[in-house]
């Protein structure tokens, strides 16, 4: 199993609760697992409410307008990386 | 679910689409409607299907098992509803004769500014909305609906007006209902139907002419989480050139409890279940579900 780095570990405990997913651990998401469809199996619904989870705890908005969507939404990596860099932005 | 439904739907070749539509734009309503009885009796006689379909509904909706001419008539309204859709992609509204009820409520919930989700269904003509939405400017109505899976006479009737396209947000990405948050924060409209399943859909199982239906979820999974009003709609053909609009509150807020999830999604369900088999019951020659909507039924003879 891949290690989490502690941002991760906060995302991906972000989206345990944002989605009430009882059953998984948030250290077993596998980082590049994708989350959405097959993977971590999240719709769309899922992907409001964590779009609007993240803009609530950290202040930053995923617009529909961004071209990098796909890839933002593509893995609990990406997802972070995608909030670190707006946080430093 | 309806895949076999529509490939006989898609047997009226792009061609002959093309055909009508022309006739239709060129000679008007009225000599138009004539060749809706020829193409009736053509779907009356060829698509076993559909007569199977109607046949079930109709039993279940009047309590009597309909004869052929019911069937007929039934497939005949249909017809006419996708005629009418020409006329209503081209502005041609002064051809109907258009009832609304509701409409005080409607500009009620559109004057919170917060936006709503007009739930509408297979049942009557939702492209009756659609257009009046479209040909009023100040109604900004988007609708969710999967382009890639919309038959050819969908996007046929929509080659006649190119600002359709603008007015759809397709699925198929993670972030389509980010369009929807962001459509409904600037106090639009977000049109959705409330009575079709695709497979990928959470499901709930709710009562409709005493039997068990599957109804998708995401109407009130996502005016929970999206904190808006629920509109429902129906535009029922009334024959002739007459459609009566029906917009009815289902509720300001829906809250669908964490843990809760699919009990709540069903218990509002079952509310536009309730709403859409009234309805039902009272004008069945507008049900344009032709496929087998209780679909647990065919097990259970």
């Amino acid at each position: 199993m891949a290690e989490l780095s502690p941002r991760e570990m906060e995302v991906a405990r972000l989206i345990v609760e944002a989605l009430n997913l009882e059953d998984i651990e948030p250290d077993t998401i596998e980082p590049e697992q994708p989350l959405f469809n097959e993977g971590l199996g999240l719709d769309s619904i899922d992907a409001l409410e964590l779009a609007l989870a993240i803009s609530k705890k950290y202040d930053i908005q995923l617009r529909s307008d961004d071209p990098n969507n796909q890839r933002i939404f593509a893995s609990l990596r990406a997802l972070t990386g995608h909030i670190e860099q707006k946080l430093t932005a | 679910m309806n895949r076999k439904w529509r490939e006989q739907h898609e047997r009226g070749s792009a061609s002959a689409i093309r055909l009508i539509r022309w006739i239709a734009l060129h000679l008007g309503r009225t000599p138009t409607r004539l060749l809706l009885h020829p193409i009736t009796a053509y779907f009356l006689l060829t698509s076993s299907e559909g007569r199977r379909c109607s046949r079930q509904f109709l039993a279940r909706a009047t309590g009597k098992p309909p004869n052929l001419w019911n069937i007929a008539r039934h497939i005949h309204s249909f017809a006419s509803t996708i005629l009418d859709r020409v006329y209503f992609c081209t502005d041609r509204f002064q051809y109907f004769d258009l009832q609304v009820h509701g409409h005080d409520m409607f500009d009620e919930t559109m004057a919170q500014g917060s936006g709503c989700i007009l739930l509408g269904s297979h049942l009557g003509s939702f492209e009756v909305l659609r257009m009046l939405a479209l040909s009023h400017k100040r109604l900004p109505l988007k609708v969710l609906m999967d382009k890639e899976r919309s038959e050819t006479i969908t996007r046929l009737l929509e080659a006649l007006n190119p600002e359709i396209a603008d007015s759809v947000i397709s699925p198929g990405t993670p972030d389509v209902l980010l369009k929807v948050h962001e459509h409904l924060e600037r106090g639009g409209m977000v049109g959705m139907l409330g009575d079709r399943t695709v497979p990928q859909d959470r499901v709930v199982h709710c009562r409709f002419f005493e039997r068990d239906a599957p109804f998708p979820a995401a109407p009130f999974l996502l005016a929970s989480v999206l904190k808006v009003p629920v509109i429902l709609f129906f535009g029922l053909y009334r024959g002739g050139n007459r459609y009566d609009i029906h917009f009815e509150k289902l509720a300001n807020r829906i809250t669908v409890r964490r843990g809760r999830r699919e009990a709540d999604a069903r218990h509002w369900a079952q509310q536009y279940a309730a709403r859409l088999e009234s309805h039902a019951r009272r004008a069945p020659y507008n049900w344009f579900n032709f496929y087998d909507f209780w679909p647990d039924d065919i097990h259970h003879g």
